[in-house]
């Protein structure tokens, strides 16, 4: 294969040319509309907000809601998706109720959750809430699809219940595992910053909120940007992941 | 120029390593109407020289005439049963066997005739409305079998069609394939492995060689037409099963030898 | 000994089972909804003297069933069915609009693998990139209208179809596709009658997601800002202390979800009947 159609074939080519033709539209766009800031003002944005203690604040505020969210949304939607995935009786309970309220839209849940859990504590059970399902989800389908000669595997060789965990059950839900995680870390971002879209004093969502609401676009395109770049890239690499193990 | 000649046909593989000769210059005949199987070790390019006759894959050289027709791409007068379970899982038994009529324009209730005779033939009659997903890995088969039968073609190709199968089914499958052909008289090539299934089938068997893969022997299967698994004790039975294996044997241990080295 | 091979006729099954006199035993989803009906209702009951003793009081939960009377009470407003009908549009038009966007995307990306692999990395990425926070891009764009919330739903809705069908297509067994080849099918029997039916699983399965992310796309759309709609309204109603009505809002928002879940779930039963 010559160098030219490897570079050809590279996704990582492919799609650094698809964000240059996104940014060259981006660009035309801002200079027919005033209300779009070009990309070189949100630039500056982006890098004057990192000079900015208070933006500082907030970006810490929402980092540590997300990654609460993120880490308790995992865990319990993974001890779910384990009590779903083993047991007959748990599936019979609760596999109706927790599909449809994997339909629903938890957000409107907020107003609920606020007098529970207070300002602060409230974006994080709402990371919590989206960040859940997928990891719930792919591990509870997935346990239930380890072709049963696994288990008697298991058996033959009498592994204990750690054992049985650990050596089979593990490594045969890892790319469902892998690809839920890598959702629930969006997943936690979207419902944290929607939560602080609502009501907070603090945190990246307020500040998208303010800039929106004073005409500060240039403001509020950096930091959207910024959450979706964060989001982007850790699903990327975890995505890269994936692959890898597969 | 009926039946189906080979000429001289060739096949290569491009790959970054090298090339790989499939088949190796191929010149046989297999007369109209007459039932012939290939057996050979595996890797020899039985699918190969298979897919070429179907259209599926041109030959990197040489030549196939169907009939009077040189095979240049697929044609719905040849028929092919494939070796996997290629039944479609969204269609009933019945609907699975109309699909080749519904794809070629066959009208409605001449499919429905043709496609209760074809089910009444493998004897899945009672099974129309059943899913694939229902049915066991011999009656997908004998769908898909029917199915190829349904649109009449005047050449079956039939590669290993049973090879998934335990013995008993296949020998029980084997059997009404030859029943079928004895009512049909189609021009069948078929693909086996297993020696006792072409004798018991064939009227001419081809042996080939691996790599290059062409074909070394072919052996005139001169059993009564009237057969039946009681042949199998014959003494001529047990001739032809040692001249077959015989010319299999050393090319087997070739293959082997091949794959030990490489 | 001649062994004749007798050719050999299946036989229904029904007709080698003895026809058995068994205990009728309700079926796994009958016995999964009643076990849920049970749980919601003792669920019910139990914030219903919570509230009634005033144990959950600080929790702010209105009475169970005062929320049941303020959402039938709704049923009669005219405000009421304006959001409503506002909601039902921009779902059904995303839903519409994602679904064909997500489906056409899907087949061009099977079709042309060199796009395909190009625009896979975005794919996957946005379909976990959170979406929703271009929002305030899109009224900034579009204005505060359906219209905003409607091309971002599609586009949330789109992605996972897009993948699905992608992924689904690329899945099509190789010998359906040769079948196809020796029947001599055209280009738009293949798509039709093999690749996608082939792929309806996968495809079905990604409907599913659509239909979700529509649904979760357009209500918190609404949510964060809008001049209309159910989401807009339990914002609105939260911060104008009607906590009642507030209530009876989002019981009518899980009611609505429940039921689209429901229908897709007969949806998919439908189109892969016969499968396992
Ligand atoms: N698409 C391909 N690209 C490269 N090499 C191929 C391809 N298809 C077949 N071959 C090679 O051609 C040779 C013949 O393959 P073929 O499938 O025809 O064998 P076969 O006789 O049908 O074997 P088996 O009995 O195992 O089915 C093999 O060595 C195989 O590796
Ligand atoms: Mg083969």
């Amino acid at each position: 294969m010559t160098r030219l159609t490897k570079l050809r074939e590279s996704q990582f080519a492919g799609a650094a040319v698809v964000a240059l033709v996104a940014s060259a539209i981006w660009q035309v766009s801002s200079g027919l509309s005033f209300v779009i800031p070009s990309p070189a003002a949100t630039a500056e944005a982006f890098v004057q907000n990192f000079a900015d203690p208070r933006y500082l604040s907030d970006i810490g505020e929402t980092a540590q809601a997300v990654a609460q969210a993120f880490v308790i949304g995992t865990v319990l939607g993974g001890a779910i998706g384990l009590l779903l995935g083993l047991s007959a009786a748990a599936r019979t309970w609760l596999e109706p109720l927790l599909i449809a309220f994997n339909g629903v839209p938890k957000i409107v849940l907020y107003p609920v959750l606020l007098p529970i859990f207070s300002l602060g504590g409230s974006k994080i059970v709402m990371g919590v809430l989206f960040a859940l399902f997928p990891v719930l989800i792919n591990v509870a389908v997935g346990v239930r699809t380890i072709p049963p000669v696994y288990w008697k595997l298991g058996r033959t060789v009498q592994a204990s219940k750690w054992q049985l965990f650990v050596h089979i059950l593990l490594p045969a839900i890892r790319l469902p595992l892998l690809t839920g995680v890598r959702l629930a870390i969006s997943l936690a971002v979207v419902g944290v910053v929607l939560s602080e879209f609502f009501a907070t004093r603090f945190g990246l969502g307020r500040v998208v909120l303010q800039a929106y609401s004073h005409g500060e676009y240039a403001q509020m395109v950096s930091t959207i940007l910024l959450l979706i770049l964060v989001a982007f890239t850790m699903s990327v690499l975890l995505w890269r992941l994936e692959r890898r193990v597969r | 120029m009926q039946g189906i000649h080979l000429n001289d046909v060739h096949v290569h593989f491009d790959h970054p390593s090298g090339i790989t000769i499939a088949v190796d210059g191929v010149t046989q005949q297999v007369p109209p109407r007459s039932f012939v199987s290939i057996v050979g070790p595996s890797g020899c390019g039985k699918s190969t020289l298979l897919a070429v006759i179907a259209g599926l894959q041109p030959a990197t050289s040489g030549s196939v005439d169907v009939n009077g027709r040189r095979v240049t791409g697929p044609d719905r007068d040849i028929g092919v049963v494939f070796q996997e379970d290629s039944t479609l899982p969204w269609r009933n038994v019945r609907e699975n066997v109309e699909f080749a009529m519904q794809m070629a324009g066959v009208s409605k209730g001449e499919r429905a005739a043709k496609a209760a005779a074809a089910i009444e033939l493998v004897g899945l009659k009672g099974f129309e409305h059943s899913y694939p997903a229902t049915l066991s890995g011999g009656m997908r088969q004998r769908v898909a079998l029917a199915r190829t039968l349904a649109l009449q073609p005047g050449v079956v190709l039939m590669d290993e069609p049973f090879a998934a199968l335990d013995q008993q089914t296949r020998i029980f499958l084997g059997a009404e394939v030859r029943r079928i052909w004895e009512q049909t008289h189609q021009t069948v090539l078929f693909v086996t492995h297993d020696i006792s299934e072409a004798i018991l089938l064939s009227q001419q068997i081809w042996v080939m060689s691996y790599r290059p893969g062409h074909v070394i022997d072919v052996i005139d299967i001169d059993l009564p037409d009237e057969r039946d698994a009681s042949i199998v004790s014959s003494p001529r039975f047990n001739e032809l099963h040692n001249r077959v294996w015989a010319s299999l044997q050393k090319e087997s241990m070739r293959g082997f030898q091949d794959v030990e080295t490489a | 000994m001649a062994v004749r091979i007798e050719p050999r006729q299946e036989v229904p099954a029904k007709h080698l089972t003895r026809p058995r006199r068994a205990r009728w035993r309700p079926s796994q989803g009958v016995r999964s909804a009643a076990a849920s009906a049970v749980l919601l209702a003792v669920l019910f009951v139990l914030v219903q003297i919570g509230v009634a003793t005033g144990a959950l009081r600080q929790t702010g939960l209105p009475v169970p069933t005062d929320v049941v009377g303020s959402t039938l009470g709704l049923l009669g407003t005219g405000a009421f069915w304006s959001d409503f009908g506002r909601t039902c549009l921009e779902i059904g038009a995303s839903i519409a609009a994602g679904c064909a966007l997500g489906f056409g995307a899907g087949i061009v990306f099977w079709k042309l693998p060199l796009l395909g692999r190009v625009f896979e990395p975005y794919l996957v990425s946005f379909y976990a990139v959170p979406l929703v926070l271009f929002y305030p891009m899109m009224i900034v764009l579009v204005g505060i209208n359906a219209g905003s919330i409607i091309i971002l739903s599609s586009v949330m809705a789109a992605i996972p179809l897009a993948l699905n069908t992608r992924t689904g297509l690329q899945g099509i067994r190789p010998v359906h596709l040769k079948l196809a080849r020796t029947l001599q099918c055209n280009a738009r029997q293949t798509l039709f009658s093999i690749a996608i039916p082939a792929a309806a699983p996968m495809i079905v399965a990604g409907m599913r997601m659509a239909v979700v992310y529509a649904l979760i796309g357009s209500i918190a759309m609404e949510f964060t800002t809008a001049q209309n709609g159910l989401g807009y309204r339990i914002r609105y109603l939260y911060e104008t202390f009607d906590n009642k009505t507030m209530f009876a809002y989002i019981l009518v928002v899980l009611i609505l979800s429940v039921v689209l879940t429901v229908l897709m779930a007969l949806v998919e039963r439908v189109l892969l009947r016969g499968r396992r």
